[in-house]
């Protein structure tokens, strides 16, 4: 372990911040704390973090407003989505933004260790939830992708192979990477590299069910 | 003093009529045993305004009676007027309490209409002679387009449609030129066009000046209105809210104030209210119930509030319950007790996915494990309940299990293509 990870944690909740910032522990350093968008925007240009902890419901525009400012102008930092909300467009939409995983505010201190880590590494975080998500959001289609109009649109954004899907039910499940890895005889290298593939997938797809599903949900 | 009025025309034998008690049929009160109709102006059946047949309804009268009545009257002159004022008073029939209009039988409608517009015509023959003799001729053409064309006007707005509809726009817009012509043509007739025009001009300069002068308090008055409504709208959200709330988070955190020693308690009790205000936050169409997701969000909360561990479930797909899956429901159920009682973890994962040809669920746990091979006793209700519930819905369950690597038991049901 060399350096500890800069982390800077943005969330409108003081009681919130100060719970992450106890269970971060020492590993980390907690570099700056933020309560909305505007001040988020502010000290995380002044401080430039190794990760930033975003919330996705924030005052002034919300998570995903400090990520589209921000993601362009930082591209050294990583961020992680903690919510405590289960709706699936607010989650999908900052996956989309750019950030590289995303953790409910319910779990434990070690795993959002852990979490933190893997994301300052490089690596993607699935919760069971998010890959429960993306599995929701991809397996609307049928299986056979539609005749591309626009020749530059890769049809395989739009599709799950057949091995990260069987990787995101074995995440949804509850499985870590090092046993996905040991149950498909694949090493955790190529698990992660699988999980980073569904995220960019998620993130670049202009899939049209992919934007129903997320409308659909947004109405319901 | 004017349904003294009505009474003369269509019901001379008014004075004779007993009000009926209900039930109790009134001799000599007309057709039926039922109470009087209340007077008012039917929908349907109408000939100008449906002042004849809502005062024979009334008076349980056949309407051709009260109709020639009215046009004997009319031709007095008084009937005119004796109409008018009952179109003003009488108010139009609620719907479904429609007086009714008896036909005796054998006419048909066309001739009896013909019958009325026969009377009406008649009446206007008499009318005219009675114009006639005492002023010359010009003026009766524009009194008749000035009548007709507000009996356009007063039918079109007298009706329920909606004034949007564009038939009745061009209906009245016929009716207010009709009528705006006549005007126009009887001072024209009568030499007045002039005098009329400047005090037209000044009434509408006077008319302008008022809606300009008072144009802040319409303004006023339309914005407090429409901010009140909003008002009421917000306190009405409020207040289901802030019930909803009372019923569910105030009264778990007074439980929780309560078990404050007991770190058990004080989780599950949290766990269980988090949970339940976010589907009713989050996913209303599963709170509601009735499909796959619906029952599994419901297990979770009891096996929870019954037992020390908390799961996590994600699901994927959905469909509407049957029995099938309620019996695949009880398995899954059974599968989070186990794991509750056997696996000494306070944690477990769900997922389950609704696939077209399939519902599979996994329960997941890190606990203690076991060996498949030699099951213990006290297991068996694992093998009876889930593997033979499984098995009689044609279904299959598979246990993943070492000692100390956690158990998953694996629940699959074939779905019948229904399509």
């Amino acid at each position: 372990m060399s350096e500890p990870v800069r982390v800077f944690v943005v969330d409108d909740h003081a009681m919130v911040r100060a719970g992450v910032r106890s269970e971060l522990g020492d590993e980390v350093t907690v570099v700056g704390e933020a309560a909305d968008v505007e001040e988020a925007v502010e000290r995380i240009r002044t401080t430039v973090p190794d990760v930033v902890l975003l919330d996705v419901h924030l005052p002034g525009g919300g998570g995903r407003a400090v990520l589209e400012t921000l993601r362009a102008e930082l591209p050294t930092v990583r961020w992680l989505a903690l919510s405590v909300s289960d709706a699936a467009e607010d989650v999908i939409a900052v996956i989309r933004a750019g950030a590289r995983g995303y953790v409910t505010k319910t779990i434990s201190g070690p795993d959002l260790q852990a979490a933190v880590r893997r994301v300052a590494d490089g690596d993607v975080v699935f919760s069971p939830r998010l890959a429960g998500f993306v599995l929701d959001a991809f397996s609307a289609a049928g299986p056979a992708p539609a005749p591309a109009e626009d020749p530059a649109t890769d049809p395989g954004l739009d599709l799950l192979s057949a091995r990260e899907r069987e990787v995101m039910q074995l995440l949804a499940r509850g499985y870590t990477y090092r046993e996905i890895g040991s149950r498909l005889f694949i090493s955790v290298k190529t698990v992660e590299s699988h999980a980073s593939n569904v995220l960019r997938k998620l993130q670049l797809s202009n899939r049209n069910e992919l934007t129903r599903w997320a409308a659909t949900n947004r109405l319901l | 003093m004017i349904t003294g009025v009505v009474r003369g025309p269509g019901g001379a034998t008014i004075g004779n009529v007993q009000i009926p008690v209900a039930g109790t049929p009134a001799p000599g009160a007309g057709p039926g045993p039922q109470p009087r109709p209340p007077l008012a102006r039917p929908r349907q059946g109408r000939l100008l305004a449906g002042v004849a047949a809502g005062t024979a309804a009334h008076l349980r009268q056949d309407p051709l009676v009260v109709r020639a009545a009215f046009v004997v009257l009319a031709a007095l002159g008084v009937g005119v007027v004796l109409y008018g004022l009952l179109w003003l008073t009488m108010p139009v029939a609620e719907p479904g309490a429609e007086p009714v209009v008896t036909l005796k039988s054998g006419e048909t409608r066309s001739t009896r209409q013909l019958l009325a517009l026969g009377g009406l015509g008649l009446v206007a023959l008499i009318l005219f002679g009675q114009v006639l003799s005492f002023s010359n001729g010009n003026v009766v053409l524009p009194l008749v387009l000035v009548a007709a064309g507000l009996a356009v006007i007063w039918r079109q707005l007298d009706t329920d449609r909606a004034l949007s509809l564009p038939g009745v726009r061009w209906v009245l817009a016929g009716g207010i030129a009709l009528a705006g012509g006549g005007v126009v043509l009887l001072l024209a007739t009568t030499g007045q066009l002039a005098n009329a025009r400047n005090g037209f001009a000044a009434t509408l300069v006077i008319l302008v000046g008022i809606v300009l002068a008072t144009a802040p308090l319409w303004r006023r008055l339309l914005d407090s209105r429409e901010a009140e409504r909003s008002a009421r709208i917000r306190s009405e959200e409020r207040a289901a809210v802030a019930a909803h709330l009372h019923d569910s988070v105030l009264q778990t955190l007074a439980l929780i104030q309560r078990n404050a020693d007991d770190a058990h308690a004080v989780g599950r009790l949290a766990r269980s209210q988090e949970r339940e205000l976010r589907t009713w936050l989050y996913e209303p169409q599963v709170a509601s119930g009735g499909t796959w997701a619906g029952l599994v969000a419901r297990m979770v909360a009891e096996v929870e509030a019954d037992h020390a561990v908390t799961v996590d479930p994600v699901v994927v797909g959905d469909a509407p319950l049957d029995d099938e899956l309620a019996a695949l429901g009880a398995a899954t159920r059974e599968a989070m007790v186990n794991v509750a009682k056997h696996a000494e973890v306070t944690t477990a994962d769900l997922y389950t996915e609704v696939s077209p040809d399939k519902v599979s669920v996994f329960v997941r746990d890190r606990g203690k494990g076991f060996d498949p091979e030699t099951v213990p006793d006290d297991r068996r209700g694992l093998r009876d309940s889930v593997s033979g519930r499984l098995a009689r819905l044609g279904g299959t369950a598979t246990i993943r299990s070492a000692p100390g690597e956690g158990t998953e038991v694996e629940l699959v049901l074939p779905r019948e293509k229904t399509e």
